[in-house]
């Protein structure tokens, strides 16, 4: 050990310290830039107050919090904003687990196949898919003629809650069935075999292997479509046909329509706050699993 | 040398007599036009311990997946202790199965995992307590119970395995490669206790390989498998020193060819001279399989010994590898290998020299030309 070799004495490489930090350091700049420093002025707006015409007077106050918190029509708005995200990603994830299941276990071309069917509908915008259901859904359409033609009276579907919730969940399918592949990956098709060797019947090897094997998938499907429910406006807003009141078309009329600006900031800052305790629920759901 | 201290002991244990219990008659499966098991029939002894061997797609795993009710045979009859199973579900079928991967439940504890196949069974919570404890006992895994098997090491995961199997009573074990994902120290001491473990419990065992070894030390017989037929079923000691096929005879141990021919009057003629061989011959142009350990050499100038075959051939090289010398020699257009156990002052002629090669007429193997 008293020999070291001159080599070494003379410039070093850069550390693998230095080099994480240079490659990091461009998107760590994007996001103060582009998200950091926004968010700071949402939340900054959302306690200046509104003048007439769409003006933002630089003063610090409470009052949009207080209105909002205080205002029936709003806690109301955030439940329904709440309640529905949440049967948005329920139905999203019934319809959808089959679907990753059979997409997980098939193999070759097939599921390459079936993994571009799916993708597929991101392809086309959500206003285009919006104005498909419409078509669809509308007083007409193909299916309120299907229930006439059997001699039943169809329910509204178009323009109220029933064609938000048929619309949002069928675009947020794709989504639910790529995060639930994504969160496959333990379920090893093996384990279930050896399930079934041990004696468990396809359902019992379902609720005790394949089910608690999934959750992980489950969790991170369902996180993701209830944020994007959340924040969804388009669907809402078309389908609803301005009779659907959810938070993220209240915050498009407040900024858009209104002008009342700082408390389109505080519905967004409020939109945060749900984000926060879904990302909360969601890792307590993960540590609870492993 | 692994192979002859396994037939010993094989010869020491002698094999169980019993009545058969699992028969697979006429057993079939395709895979689209792929018919990867034309047609298949063989029966396993009660309490015995059968092992598939084959190369890779050769069917092995295919029947093992058919009799665990994991495949459906397209066609034939599996049947266990004469009650036809052929198209029971998986799951009231009585089998244990260890997977080459293990497939433990990695959501469930050890003392879970071996509980399951209790659970399934809807036994009384206080008599699967009893029965885990004593499961994981028997593995020497009482310790780890608590554990999540990406806790444990591979060879833990493997007791564990064997222990989820075992507890149930199944009434065939069947266990696919089991030892292929251990290192070599492992998977000697496992070989070892997955043998104890079945002897002791009695149970029906298929033991599916592709390491001649395993099959020949772990197993009372042999079903040597390749393309989906059935190459030959017998002993450990009858697969190595009867080999029904020349595949047989290079895929469990190592073998020379020669080639030959039987003239009309029977006589084997290697290389124009007459060679000794036991049984009668085939007719015609043969091939003539020695194993490499069975061969002696010696230099051409001394005496040929008396009553053995022997050809003359040219040393073409020798590799020391302590306790063997291996040593080619060039015969007519072909080359064999000859193993001699080394001795503190026995040398090899110089390579290149002209050597004898002997070998004894029972060691002599003739199989028709062509029959590969």
């Amino acid at each position: 050990m008293t020999a070291v070799p001159a080599v070494s004495a003379g410039r070093r490489p850069m550390g693998g310290q230095q080099v994480a930090v240079a490659l990091l350091l461009p998107i760590a700049l994007i996001n103060v830039v582009g998200f950091m420093l926004p968010i700071f002025n949402l939340a900054r707006y959302s306690f200046n107050r509104a003048t007439v015409g769409g003006g933002i007077e630089n003063v610090l106050t409470l009052q949009n919090w207080t209105g909002l918190l205080g205002d029936p029509f709003y806690l109301q708005l955030i439940l329904n904003s709440v309640f529905v995200s949440l049967g948005v990603t329920l139905c999203a994830l019934i319809l959808s687990y089959p679907i990753a299941l059979y997409l997980h276990r098939a193999s070759g071309s097939w599921r390459t196949f079936l993994t571009v069917l799916v993708i597929s509908p991101l392809l086309t915008s959500a206003v285009v898919r919006t104005y498909g259901w419409i078509a669809i859904l509308a007083e007409e359409g193909p299916v309120v003629s299907a229930i006439r033609g059997m001699g039943l009276t169809p329910p509204p579907l178009m323009f109220n809650i029933n064609g938000v919730f048929i619309g949002l969940t069928e675009i947020l399918m794709p989504y639910m069935i790529l995060a639930l592949l994504a969160g496959f990956g333990r379920l090893d098709p093996r384990v279930e075999e050896a399930a079934r060797t041990l004696g468990a019947t396809p359902w019992q090897s379902f609720r005790r292997v394949i089910l608690p094997l999934t959750a992980p998938g489950i969790a991170l499907g369902c996180l993701l479509c209830f944020v994007l429910a959340v924040s969804s406006f388009i669907t809402p807003k078309l389908m609803g046909g301005g009779r659907v009141f959810l938070l993220a078309t209240e915050i498009y009329d407040q900024a858009i329509v209104t002008l009342n600006w700082p408390l389109a900031s505080t519905l967004s800052i409020l939109v945060l706050v749900i984000f926060g305790a879904a990302l909360v629920a969601y890792s307590a759901v993960l540590k609870r699993l492993d | 040398m692994m192979v002859e201290r396994a037939m010993a002991a094989e010869a020491a244990l002698g094999t169980p007599e019993g009545p058969d219990h699992l028969v697979l008659s006429e057993v079939g499966m395709t895979f689209g036009t792929l018919d990867v098991i034309p047609s298949l029939s063989l029966s396993v002894r009660r309490g015995e311990m059968v092992a598939f061997l084959g190369p890779s797609g050769c069917g092995k795993t295919t029947t093992l997946r058919m009799i665990a009710g994991l495949l459906d045979p397209t066609r034939g009859r599996i049947s266990v202790g004469g009650r036809d199973i052929t198209h029971l579900p998986v799951h009231d079928r009585d089998m244990g199965m260890v997977f080459q991967s293990y497939a433990l439940f990695p959501h469930m504890t050890v003392a879970q995992n071996v509980a399951f196949g209790l659970e399934m069974r809807r036994m009384a919570k206080v008599e699967i307590r009893a029965r885990v404890e004593r499961a994981l006992a028997m593995v020497q895994l009482g310790h780890l119970a608590g554990r999540k098997p990406k806790a444990l090491s591979g060879g833990q995961q493997q007791r564990v395995a064997l222990a989820r199997a075992l507890v149930v009573e199944p009434s065939i074990l069947l266990l696919d490669e089991p030892l292929s994902n251990l290192d070599a120290k492992l998977r000697d001491e496992m070989r070892v206790q997955i043998r104890s473990l079945q002897q002791q419990s009695g149970i029906t065992a298929v033991f599916v390989t592709h390491d001649q070894v395993e099959a020949l030390s772990m197993c009372d017989r042999i079903v040597v498998m390749r393309g989906g037929h059935v190459e030959q079923y017998g002993t450990p000691n009858e697969i190595y020193e009867r080999p029904a096929t020349p595949f047989v005879a290079s895929f469990v141990g190592r073998t020379n060819r020669l080639s030959g021919r039987v003239d009309p009057s029977g006589r084997l003629l290697i290389e124009g001279r007459p060679v000794a061989a036991e049984g009668r011959l085939p007719e015609g142009a043969v091939e003539v399989l020695v194993r490499p350990h069975r061969m002696s050499l010696r230099a051409a100038s001394e005496e040929p010994p008396a009553g053995l075959n022997s050809l003359p051939g040219v040393l073409t090289g020798a590799t020391f590898v302590g306790d063997l010398i291996q040593a080619t020699v060039r015969i007519g257009a072909g080359e064999i290998t000859v193993e001699q156990l080394t001795r503190r002052r026995s040398g090899l002629p110089e390579p290149g020299s002209a050597v004898t090669v002997a070998w004894e007429a029972g060691d002599t193997m003739v199989y028709p030309e062509g029959r590969a």
